[in-house]
């Protein structure tokens, strides 16, 4: 309040100087309010816009070096993959691939492409596109980043015509058709010097051909994506599909309630409290729907480099079995369940998602790591690790066994579980330390931690997640990072992994991949407890219906393929967007009225407060 | 300055160098340890009539020893007990009702034995941090205003760049840094609000060493320690006082700050700490406004308890700024 050394001065020219500040000020507080209260009016006016609240924000827009789940659907809707996967039941459906065959020695993948698929500036996209970017991927580190792993076991990739694409392999791959790599335009692309440095976010609108065309992002704020009218499966319904970046969850809420965005994924879902607040509200429809995430606790099991170099500082009674099967006998599931996720999540068993219902595991009765807290603190003792008189249990060296617990500070499931472990592994005479940090890559890849809260989405096929605890995963020296998820290395699972891949047969390779669960399950390391739900809500007047995917009951945010906002219909009428601006200009009108009055009373204030001082 | 201006008047209190000779006690003649004894308890009661007579202090004062009551009998009334998530006798986010007065958290935790229960936190945190940001600053205020010269300017740059330094974000970093827990709370909070302590500190010790009694002090052979710790203390000491109710508040506020942004310990219950899970368990967006009032409202009043107690004892011992109140 700088000014206020000006109004003391001369008792005459205070009042119409007074009228005159309070007015601007008012209108001030007026434009700003309703400036905030309806952004979405700066779109054309017929234009039927799909305002998305996401939580994350972009690591990069280049299909070679994104990973995060937001950039990776992005991917999905403006650039074809070979194949995608069918809103019904997950199986493979054509792409920018119409056919697919393998040669009797599996070692040869012919792909037929589409011909009606066209980049954004009329070229036609081609075999020679797809046979470019894997060609790409296999030579050059940078463009390998993020889908390298799918093309280690390519021998070679040719373009014999535009239509037909030729993938030699070195062994036989059960994922060929599950190649979740997004094509590029070679001719586009072909111009980037640095593949690791590029981060695709310069020139838009950016050259694609999936149902929507990127044309504008903003870091930390907004992805804008207009609909490819031209799109060979069908236009999509709305005009504009823009994701709008909130890091407050409740503002992301508010702002569904007001009509701002029309849909909000939470992150990774909606809190059971405002999943509850949503379902009452008229217009807005909360998607309740099993995910396709599972929520483990990874035990580290002493992190180790492929060169053989040991790193890290796990607590070495983690490496016993029985102790790891008796903290994990000492966790009641279905209390996490029901009190942590308050019903918004199933029951962990194995460590694929029922969703994959081909896939899933659950472990036989006498292998069932059931809540039993006496008979696991039975197993610790006959592991040797016996309580002192103080009930705490004591480590080989004589400590009292502390476990420290890695913890996203993002995430308060992490924090409300950590809560019940700090219980019921207290009862078993075992203290921890919850170690709740922002950023938890550090600590983990350099192994420095004993617990790990864990989770992985699961895509239809499982290969990625199986891949992440091979030995061959782990990484080269402590000083590189590698794929794997928690630095497990199991002949055993290994040997499982490679006859997995290199079966053919959907239901053999299923079972192999059951077994693979059941060796995991037993080792102990990665203990599923949950699969959460996908708990999202979207205004029902902004959108009239929306694929799911699977169909019958599914999720929308982050599905396998662009079905969700490909398939999304606006709802009738364009009236919705006329009653939030409404209530913004009623906001504002209300907010400038309140600063009047606030500023007049502080004016007041300040005089009487200033009397003395004055003349 | 101010003690220039106000030496000589009643308002000296508890300075017992600078006493005037007004003060001895009447009646036959005690030992100079009585004497001493009778004065300071004439002091105290000079200084209670004073602050009686500033009623938002004694407002101030009231609450705060609610609070205080409330916080030191947490352990008999409600029991650690309440922390516990496994044993939760509610359903997650009950409304307020006659079981459970102010609802329930999302582990169906009773939120009005929380919220007793986290008062002991945040009381123990504001005055912990309180404590160790005026020790730094009374002990670097007292060091420059005495020694001068090159050491002061060195320390009064120091201060100055803590000064202009945005205090929660060296707190942040500072929390961030370290490791999770109520002692990184309180280094944070006091290593970051110690500089305005300093500064008032120095001004006033430089305020009273330029009085003839210190020179003649050093004359009769009182080396630094006596004299830092004999006259230039006991004269900072009202000013250290007010400045250490003035900051437990800011530091509560900051302790419940830097909670409410999740850098606090996770496993131990405070006021700050229950705000962060109400957020985070959406209860702003889904208005269960019981889990996240109640918290805010304790704050703020401790918070203004503290303040009112510090400005009336701040007015007591500096009239001048009494009468503008």
């Amino acid at each position: 309040m700088s000014t206020h050394d000006q109004h003391g001065s001369g008792r005459t020219g205070t009042h119409p100087r007074r009228i005159r500040l309070l007015a601007s000020a008012g209108a001030a507080a007026l434009l700003l309010a309703s400036g905030t209260a309806a952004p979405s009016a700066s779109a054309a006016e017929d234009d039927k816009v799909l305002t998305v609240a996401v939580a994350q924000s972009v690591d990069s827009l280049s299909p070679f070096l994104a990973v995060r789940l937001l950039s990776t659907s992005i991917h999905r809707l403006t650039y074809e993959y070979l194949t995608n996967y069918d809103p019904e039941d997950n199986h493979v459906v054509p792409g920018l691939a119409t056919k697919w065959k393998s040669s009797p020695d599996k070692l040869t993948w012919t792909y037929t492409i589409r011909s009606d698929s066209e980049w954004l500036d009329g070229q036609q996209a081609t075999a020679k596109d797809a046979a470019w970017t894997f060609n790409k991927m296999m030579t050059d580190d940078g463009a390998a980043t993020a889908n390298g792993s799918f093309v280690t076991n390519f021998a070679e990739v040719t373009a014999p015509s535009p239509t037909q694409l030729v993938i030699r392999l070195k062994q036989p791959q059960a994922t060929m058709t599950a190649l979740d790599v997004p094509i590029v335009p070679r001719h586009v692309w072909e111009k980037v010097d640095d593949l690791s440095k590029f981060n695709n976010d310069k020139d838009f609108p950016v050259v694609g051909n999936g149902p929507f065309v990127l044309t504008d992002y903003k870091p930390d704020s907004y992805v804008r994506l207009k609909a490819n009218k031209d799109f060979w499966r069908g236009a999509p319904k709305f005009d504009e599909l823009v994701f709008r970046y909130y890091k407050d969850q409740d503002a992301a809420v508010a702002a569904l309630r007001k009509g701002e965005v029309s849909f909000v994924s939470g992150s990774p879902s909606l809190t059971p409290a405002q999943s509850a607040s949503l379902e009452d509200e008229e217009n807005i429809h909360v998607n309740d729907a099993p995910g396709r995430r599972f929520y483990a606790l990874a035990t580290n099991p002493g992190a180790r480099a492929k060169d053989g170099t040991k790193f890290g500082d796990g607590h070495p009674s983690l490496l016993d079995q029985r102790v790891r099967h008796a903290l994990f006998m000492a966790v009641d599931r279905k209390a996490i369940v029901d009190k942590v996720f308050q019903g918004h999540a199933v029951e962990g068993e194995g460590y694929i998602p029922p969703r994959f219902p081909q896939y899933f595991f659950e472990p036989s009765a006498d292998q069932k790591l059931a809540y039993a807290p006496t008979e696991a603190a039975r197993l610790l003792d006959e592991a040797g690790y016996r309580t002192n008189a103080d009930g705490k249990r004591l480590g080989r060296d004589g400590k009292p066994l502390n476990y420290r617990v890695l913890c996203h500070a993002t995430d308060p499931n992490d924090k409300a579980v950590g809560k019940y472990l700090e219980e019921w592994w207290g009862e078993l005479g075992i203290s921890i330390t919850l170690d709740c940090l922002d950023n938890v890559t550090d600590p983990w890849l350099a192994g420095e931690y004993d617990l790990a809260f864990d989770g992985w989405s699961v895509n239809p096929d499982p290969d990625f997640v199986l891949s992440i605890h091979t030995c061959d995963a782990l990484p080269a020296t402590p000083k590189d990072t590698g794929a794997t998820d928690n630095f497990i290395c199991d002949k055993t699972y290994d040997e499982l992994y490679a006859r997995q891949l290199a079966e053919y047969d959907p239901a053999k390779r299923a079972d192999i991949v059951k077994q693979m669960q059941s060796r995991l399950y037993d080792l102990g390391y990665m203990n599923v407890m949950a699969y959460p739900n996908a708990v999202e809500a979207y205004r029902t007047d902004q959108i009239e219906s929306i694929t799911t995917m699977p169909s019958a009951a599914g999720n929308i945010y982050g599905q396998d393929g662009y079905w969700s906002w490909w398939s999304a219909v606006p709802a009738g009428s364009g009236d919705s967007s006329g009653g939030s601006s409404s209530t913004g200009a009623v906001i504002g009108i209300a907010a400038g009225a309140v600063v009047l009055v606030g500023l007049g009373v502080l004016f007041l204030v300040r005089r009487r407060a200033t009397a003395d001082d004055r003349e | 300055m101010t003690a220039e201006a106000t030496e000589g008047s009643e308002s000296t209190t508890g300075a017992e160098g600078t006493e005037s000779p007004e003060s001895p006690a009447k009646g036959a003649a005690p030992g100079p340890r009585a004497l001493a004894r009778q004065r300071r308890r004439a002091t105290v009661a000079r200084f209670w009539n004073e602050y009686r007579r500033h009623r938002a202090g004694v407002f101030g004062l009231a609450a705060l020893s609610l609070f205080v009551l409330v916080a030191l009998s947490a352990p008999l009334t409600v029991g650690s007990d309440v922390e516990s998530v496994t044993n939760a006798p509610g359903q997650p986010l009950e409304s307020p009702s006659g079981r459970f007065l102010l609802g329930t958290d999302q582990f169906g935790r009773d939120l009005l034995g929380l919220l007793i229960w986290g008062s002991r936190v945040s009381l123990l945190v504001g005055l912990l941090a309180a404590a160790l940001s005026v020790t730094i600053g009374a002990l670097i205020g007292i060091t420059a205003g005495h020694f001068r010269g090159w050491y002061a300017t060195v320390m009064m740059r120091i201060t100055d760049w803590f000064l202009v330094m945005p205090t929660l974000v060296l707190a942040i970093v500072l929390a961030t840094v370290l490791s999770r827990s109520l002692g990184t709370i309180v280094l944070a909070i006091g290593v970051t609000t110690w500089p305005t302590t300093a500064r008032l500190v120095r001004a006033q010790t430089l305020a009273v060493e330029s009085r003839p009694y210190i020179e003649r002090a050093k004359a009769l052979g009182g080396g630094h320690w006596h004299i830092m710790s004999r006259h230039v203390l006991p004269n900072v000491m009202p000013l250290v006082l007010a400045q250490t109710t003035l900051i437990i508040s800011s530091a509560i506020l900051a302790e419940a700050t830097l909670a409410f942004l999740g850098l606090g310990d996770p496993a131990v219950v405070s006021w700050g700490g229950l705000l962060q899970d109400a957020r985070e368990a959406g209860s702003v967006s889904s208005g269960d406004w019981w889990y996240l009032v109640p918290p805010g409202v304790g704050i703020a009043l401790v918070a203004l308890a503290f303040t009112l107690c510090g400005r009336a004892v701040e007015a007591v011992l500096n009239p001048r700024l009494g009468v503008s109140r």
